[in-house]
């Protein structure tokens, strides 16, 4: 691997005011989307989240996730500034051929994994039939219940 | 390919709006020694990776690197003179795998990178540690004797 890597200026999201408690400014991680054997794989970087301040969210079919990065250290004068420390927030809305039950994070160097596996195809089942011939007096009609 | 290659601190040949770039410094320059104290904050951006924040206190000198998924074991830093060098690579093992997959999102890049920055003070170079945590890089180098503020106490007669 050869190619060097260039700079991407982090993407700030605006919020609803009341979601950001916080002076710090919040950016949309950036992720990767792919498609697996299982299902997709979802990789997002989020620099300076511990897995504590990490929140995976699922509800009516949207996945949130937010993180936050810890304080800066007191005292420190501040020289030069290229880059801006903030939270992390996006949403994702799920297809519902994924299974939501089976989803599963991992949090590692600041970068977030998750595995969203589809929901397994139907077995195929067979149905049985009971045939009411053995229970049934004869004569009686099926359909009529009562 | 893009006909200028961005260079906003090194040569301007060739650059369409180097005049009016001088310009800017000019006023940054003349904004910080207005503003004082805060003359030695640097807002340029340099537009080389990573992008690093430097901080001080009275003993240290701070950088952090945000590198989200960078191979702990190809980070390099190292520090000569008043220059510190950072080296390393971002990965994404899983994504080597084959290009052939189907990808629904791709934002995040992977590749090398390699910067050297100017530090603004001396720094005991024996004395400088590295730490890589959540993905933020952060050295951590002790002010030379010579850099540090020295305390001077007042003598009442």
């Amino acid at each position: 691997m050869s190619n060097d890597l260039n700079v991407r200026e982090k993407q700030e999201v605006k919020v609803g005011a009341a979601e950001n408690t916080s002076d710090k400014p919040i950016f949309s991680p950036m992720v990767d989307i792919w498609e697996t054997d299982k299902g997709l794989m979802l990789v997002a970087d989020m620099p300076g989240v511990s897995p504590e301040d990490l929140s995976l969210d699922l509800s009516d079919n949207t996945l949130t996730i937010s993180g936050r990065v810890a304080p800066a250290p007191e005292g420190r004068k501040a020289l030069l500034k290229e880059y801006e420390e903030g939270n992390y927030y996006r949403q994702f809305s799920l297809a519902e051929t994924i299974d939501q039950s089976q989803i599963t994070a991992a949090l590692k160097d600041g970068v977030l994994k998750l595995e969203l596996p589809r929901v397994a195809p139907a077995q195929p089942r067979k149905i049985e039939i009971k045939t009411e011939d053995d229970s049934a007096p004869a004569g009686s009609c099926p359909h009529d219940n009562g | 390919m893009s006909i200028f290659k961005f260079s906003p601190r090194g040569a301007r040949f060739g650059v369409p709006f180097w005049e009016l770039e001088k310009m800017r410094d000019h006023m940054d320059s003349i904004y910080n020694a207005l503003a004082g104290s805060v003359s030695q904050i640097r807002k340029n951006y340099t537009g080389v990776f990573p992008l690093v924040n430097l901080s001080e206190d009275d003993e240290n000198l701070y950088l952090t690197a945000e590198l989200p998924g960078a191979v702990k074991d190809k980070l390099e830093v190292s520090v000569k003179g008043d220059t510190l060098s950072l080296k390393g690579e971002v990965r994404q093992a899983e994504t080597e795998a084959g290009e052939e997959q189907t990808y629904h999102r791709r934002e995040r890049e992977s590749g090398s990178f390699r910067r050297n920055i100017d530090l603004p003070v001396k720094v005991n170079i024996d004395g400088v540690s590295a730490g890589f945590k959540n993905g933020v890089l952060t050295v951590t180098m002790p002010k030379a004797a010579e850099a540090k503020a020295h305390h001077i106490e007042i003598k009442t007669e």
